[in-house]
């Protein structure tokens, strides 16, 4: 049995980290290209969003290295992605591909439902009970601190003294704390990272930009997708903040202890605009968008794949967070048609208008020059005067 | 006091309830006109654009109610059936509504969620009631007339007598196909081009949901499984000539489950089926070709496996196959 999950974010470090802990044959999927899209592209329904259409033109791949088994996430609605593996599966199938599909169920639909999907994949003759939750409560730990660190480098690459350095520090922390296996250790490895961290040389008083990303979790944490907004921003000055990554999804309870803000507290601050659960990160989106414009960030990126349906009202809602919090949010959807030169193009505005913001020109002319029309920034601020630094 | 409804969406499903509500406490409900062509051109400019065309109508018909209205009903319908949810547009169509316009009148989202104890999401009914200025005793009645009108709607309907030899499953959103001006008259050209429409709503509920639970992974959304379950009741026991699915552009579930049905109908050798895919762009002229072409295959099919096969059963013998979107 040759396991393949699907790549998103930090998944394939966790994944590998998994395969360690139960002595899985694993087989790493291949980094997204243009070929797995177009693949993905034509075999997909036509409107089915860009995900699924990604995962499928990696599974091909994948089967083609050898994979006999693909593992995918489930759900119970209302998103999409609960479906994506029961569509995968047949298109596959119809193709005449030789594997097995295993769905992982989220623990919230069913505990018992979701340690039968895990004992599909590790066999109870192998491990036992006990040493499956010690090992996945230690992996949890482990991939806590994966996005940590990444948070760690979005917080800092932008006030980094020299270029490189940030980048340099997330391998040198990756590479500390891949052999960490239990508990112990990656709390050892944690603290190794953060003195790792604490040897970059950041400005802290250069003048910066704030810049919070929102938005559906495969298209935020997948480079090739987003044309890596985050190092992007990173690297023109921005402090950047993402609201979702892979362990505060799957971490149980909602506690989200990555992004520091509980699901219930995200719901109260999307409450005024969005007032009840829509299914995928919709409701993080709003939530998060207005917790960042509370703590006086000066702008907002939104990431969709094109007709995601819980972001797309996100989107709508996001136009009235926006012009009410007196914040700029850009709204990028995302095929597989999208450009780099266009999203960096749209980002740039968006900058120079948070920059012209936070220089308090109230000239009319000058904030009118900097408002970008709509169709391009879900809604622009106009030359209002933003305090600090 | 006048409280606005948009005929749009999920109006075609609950509206009777609805207006029931509102007339129980003497309000005098405003029901927009039916779709027409500015609807859709203002529903599209105004909202967002990445939003499914049943949305964007929905938008249209809210807009009209702007200046006429002292409140709007958007219920947030969260769930249509015990354990099933409903789309993610219907969970948060009051707060999208309310992001539309700034000077909207105030829209009024008491939740309906049929997989819930009717006790819990009753009370906000009845909190709307008293906030529209009902006495408490006429909010209470208000709320049970409701209630009381929607349980027919999960009875079975009665069969009704075929009229043609051709009979065409319309498999779509109510809301869609009911919709004269968004399906651009579907059931009415069916039946001028000599066949029958059948919708969804003349199968009973029960067949839908046994067929459903017969895929292999259960559909979570509500009304999608119950389309799923009829599409599969029609192609099993051959009860229509052949399938018409009729989708919106960018529907989510639509693009999920045409693509599941498409597949499961063909791996069992089903009727014929053909996908319709409507948007504010959609063409007379190329739907009534289409539809001319698929009355005319049945009607050559049935006439040929009448002739080759008789007596057998003729859907075994299945080959053609329009499938896709072709």
């Amino acid at each position: 049995m040759r396991i393949a999950v699907p790549r998103m974010g930090n998944l394939p470090l966790i994944v590998e980290d998994l395969a360690r802990r139960f002595d899985l044959d694993y087989i790493e999927t291949p980094p997204f290209n243009l070929q797995t899209v177009e693949l993905g592209a034509a075999l997909a329904p036509e409107f089915a969003c860009l995900p699924l259409k990604a995962v499928l033109g990696s599974f091909v791949q994948v089967l083609d290295l050898g994979a006999d088994t693909l593992v995918m996430g489930g759900g119970h609605g209302p998103c999409r992605f609960g479906f994506y593996g029961e569509v995968q599966k047949r298109i596959l199938d119809r193709m005449g591909r030789e594997f097995r599909m295993i769905i992982l169920d989220p623990p919230s639909a069913s505990l018992s439902v979701f340690f039968h999907g895990i004992r599909e994949v590790i066999p109870r003759q192998r491990v036992g009970g006990a040493a499956v939750l010690r090992e996945l409560s230690a992996a949890m730990a482990k991939a806590i601190v994966f996005d940590e660190m990444e948070k760690w480098a979005l917080a800092c690459r932008g006030l980094a003294r020299e270029a490189g350095s940030v980048d340099a520090a997330l391998d040198e922390s990756r590479r500390l704390l891949a052999p960490a296996m239990s508990r112990r250790e990656v709390r050892k490895a944690r603290r190794e990272i953060l003195e790792v961290f604490d040897a970059v040389a950041v400005e802290r008083e250069r003048p910066h930009l704030s810049v919070g990303l929102v938005g559906e979790i495969f298209v935020v944490l997948e480079p090739y997708f987003n044309f890596e907004v985050d190092t992007w921003l990173g690297r023109r000055g921005a402090v950047v903040e993402r609201s979702c990554c892979i362990s505060d999804t799957i971490y149980p309870g909602g506690r989200n202890p990555v992004f520091g803000h509980s699901d219930r507290r995200v719901a109260r601050a999307a409450a005024p605009f969005l007032t009840h659960e829509v299914g995928g990160d919709g409701l993080l989106t709003v939530g998060a968008a207005v917790l960042f414009a509370r703590r006086g960030f000066d702008a907002v990126v939104h990431l969709l794949p094109f007709t995601c349906m819980p972001e797309v009202i996100a989107k709508g809602v996001l136009s009235r967070v926006s012009s009410e919090m007196d914040m700029p949010v850009l709204s990028l959807s995302i095929d597989e048609q999208t450009g780099r030169a266009g999203v960096q193009t749209r980002l740039e505005a968006l900058l120079d208008l948070a920059w012209s913001n936070r220089a308090g020109t109230q000239s009319e002319s000058f904030s009118e020059d900097f408002t970008p029309r709509p169709s391009i920034l879900t809604r622009g601020s106009g030359g209002v005067t933003r305090e600090g630094l | 006091m006048r409280v606005g409804i948009p005929r749009a969406l999920l109006f075609h499903h609950y509206g009777e309830c609805w207006l029931e509500f509102l007339e129980t406490l003497g309000i005098e409900p405003v029901i927009t006109e039916d779709t027409s062509g500015e609807t859709i051109t203002v529903g599209a400019t105004r909202a967002d654009n990445e939003t499914c065309l049943p949305v964007k109508v929905f938008s249209g018909h809210l807009l009209q109610l702007k200046d006429r209205v002292d409140a709007v009903l958007v219920p947030r319908v969260v769930r249509q059936e015990p354990g099933k949810c409903a789309c993610p547009k219907f969970m948060g169509l009051p707060d999208l509504a309310r992001s539309l316009d700034p000077e909207l009148p105030p829209i009024l989202s008491p939740r309906m969620d049929l997989g819930d104890r009717r006790s819990l999401w009753a009370r906000e009914w009845y909190g709307v009631a008293r906030a529209l200025g009902g006495r408490r005793t006429s909010s209470a009645v208000a709320v049970a007339r409701l209630l009381r009108a929607l349980s027919p709607l999960e009875e079975p309907p009665p069969a009704r007598p075929r009229h043609s030899d051709v009979v065409i499953g319309v498999a779509g959103h109510l809301y869609n196909v009911f919709d004269g001006r968004v399906s651009l008259d579907m059931l009415e050209r069916i039946r001028r081009l000599g066949a029958e429409p059948v919708t969804l709503d003349q199968v009973p509920l029960e067949h839908a949901r046994r067929h459903a639970d017969t895929l292999s992974r259960k559909i979570f959304w509500g009304f999608e499984s119950r389309l799923a379950g009829t599409v599969l009741h029609w192609s099993r026991t051959a009860s229509v000539s052949g399938i018409l699915f009729v989708t919106s552009f960018a529907c989510g579930p639509g693009s999920i489950v045409g693509a599941l049905l498409e597949d499961q109908l063909e791996r069992e050798g089903s009727v014929p089926l053909m996908t319709v895919t409507l948007d504010e762009h959609s063409a007379e002229a190329g739907l009534v070709t289409r539809l001319e072409a698929f009355t005319d295959m049945l009607r050559h099919r049935s006439r040929t496996t009448a002739d080759v096969t008789k007596g057998s059963d003729p859907f075994v013998t299945s080959a053609v196959h329009p499938g896709g979107s072709g």
